[in-house]
């Protein structure tokens, strides 16, 4: 198992939704997991004989580690402001690797027909350029992205050309910060937690922390409810399963910058779990 | 599986109505198969080659089809990829292409190849009715021996390998009054082959 995802912490669970005495079974990694929370709620993540998991509850969500922590949860600054309305947007199960996943939300091609009348629409889909560089501790930071959204967000009036930025700061985790329809100069920030349940199956868990101009956190999830039900069919048409990181498997253009990016970046991390690179030689027949 | 030589019947021409893109299976190869305005049989690899995205989910604009992740637009015939909605004012690189495999439609069905080098499908000696294809959970070969040992008369009958463990029988019928009884033969044949399979 390649250790950047073992020694990861990786969202288990959406801990809002965790009852008491209503243990949930998961997988990670393709290792078994019961999450629960008892009376006193305090929760735990055991495996299949009982022994204890690494586990934490952090930005709403439960975490697990198999390994030994590399790096702690990562830290979320947005978190500490206090006009915020911060939500769990849902948990979609999804028949792909958390590698494709991850690479969706960074695209930029697909919203004007994928998300067609909401975050984007024809013809304006030409995608301008824009800037893609490291992260200081590693990762892919790409930003300029600007992009015209007929419905941005649940509380947008009108349509506007929006400002993207995106984080990949670990290997199954990121975040997009998005100009806010109230207040254009700051960011709405949304984070994708990729649990990967095995190589070709996922659970996308989504966090929102937008500006509170009186969005309710009910109309957030509805809305990223909607949006991704428009992805998951795409995503799960994908072939293969497994995201391609080796040279020449598929052909980007240049509007898949990040995407070239992030690929990059998880080959040079040894991620092979979930992927198909030059480690397994090439596509599967 | 193995991938076979030679040429398999993949579909029936009745399968390609204008503006429908049928997915077939060969040898483990997922195949997206539709048709031209001018009738072309295309047989593609059922994905496209920038996000692996199925072509099966996609729509026919006239003579191209349409990935449905980015909008990506291929060409009838030569597969090239003709619009790049995300730079609608480059030339798409010609490199950008989707996998062709041949396609000859013959007899009312449609047939394909992945390998090998045989020039055309088998002339068939009569043109007859086609059948309905009767899928099979069983491989190929079983059936081939099946047909070998106990022909059925007045049938031409081909097996369409579609993985390990599944194949499809397609056919023509000599006599169009008769199809309803070969359908109930191959039913038959169909419960044998399973049962020995199971």
């Amino acid at each position: 198992m390649d250790p950047i995802l073992w020694n990861d912490w990786h969202v288990v669970a959406d801990a809002t939704a965790l009852q008491c005495d209503r243990p949930i079974t998961t997988r990670l990694l393709g290792v078994p997991l019961t999450v629960s929370r008892d009376a006193q709620g305090a929760v735990h993540v055991v495996g299949t004989d009982g022994s204890p998991i690494v586990s934490d509850v952090r930005h709403g969500f439960v975490w697990a580690c198999l390994g030994k922590p590399a790096r702690p949860i990562l830290s979320i600054a947005e978190l500490a402001e206090p006009d915020r309305c911060v939500t769990t947007a849902g948990s979609f199960g999804v028949h792909v690797s958390a590698g494709r996943v991850i690479e969706n939300f960074l695209d930029l091609g697909h919203l004007g027909h994928v998300h067609a009348g909401y975050l984007g629409q024809e013809p304006q889909t030409a995608v301008e350029p824009y800037e893609v560089a490291r992260l200081p501790d590693g990762g892919v930071h790409a930003s300029g992205c600007k992009v015209f959204q007929p419905v941005s967000s649940p509380t947008a009036q009108s349509g506007f050309v929006v400002e993207y930025q995106y984080k990949v700061e670990r290997a199954l985790t990121a975040s997009l910060y998005k100009s806010s329809f109230s207040q254009p100069d700051r960011f709405d920030v949304i984070y994708l937690f990729a649990q990967p349940l095995d190589e070709e199956h996922a659970i996308a868990h989504v966090l929102e922390i937008f500006i509170d101009d009186g969005v309710s956190p009910a109309a957030l999830r509805a809305f990223q409810q909607f949006i991704f039900l428009q992805d998951k069919p795409i995503l799960e048409n994908q072939i293969p399963k497994r995201l391609p990181i080796g040279q020449r498997m598929e052909m980007p253009v240049l509007a898949d910058k990040t995407s070239v990016a992030y690929r990059r970046w998880l080959a040079e991390l040894g991620v092979t779990y979930g992927t198909v690179g030059a480690h397994d030689g090439g596509l599967p027949a | 599986m193995t991938v076979r030589e030679g040429w398999h019947p993949i579909a029936a021409s009745d399968d390609l109505p204008a503006g429908h893109i049928y997915a077939a299976q060969l040898c483990d190869v997922p195949l997206a198969v539709w048709r031209g305005q001018d009738g072309t049989v295309n047989v593609w690899e059922d994905r496209c080659p920038h996000r692996g995205v199925r072509f099966t989910i996609g729509s026919i604009h006239g003579d191209e089809l349409r990935c449905q992740y980015h909008a990506w637009r291929f060409r009838s015939g030569s597969g090239a990829c003709s619009a790049i909605p995300a730079h609608p004012t480059r030339k798409p690189s010609s490199a950008i292409r989707a996998t062709l495999f041949p396609g000859v439609e013959r007899d009312g069905l449609v047939w394909t190849k992945l390998a090998g080098d045989q020039d055309a499908p088998p002339q068939l000696d009569y043109a007859g009715a086609v059948l309905r294809a009767i899928a099979v959970n069983c491989t190929a070969q079983a059936i081939e021996i099946a047909i070998a040992r106990a022909p059925l008369p007045g049938v031409r009958l081909f097996v369409q390998p579609v993985s390990f463990a599944r194949a499809v029988i397609r056919g023509l019928a000599e006599d169009v009054s008769r199809l309803a009884e070969h359908d109930a033969a191959l039913e038959r044949l169909r419960r044998g082959l399973e049962r020995a399979a199971a």
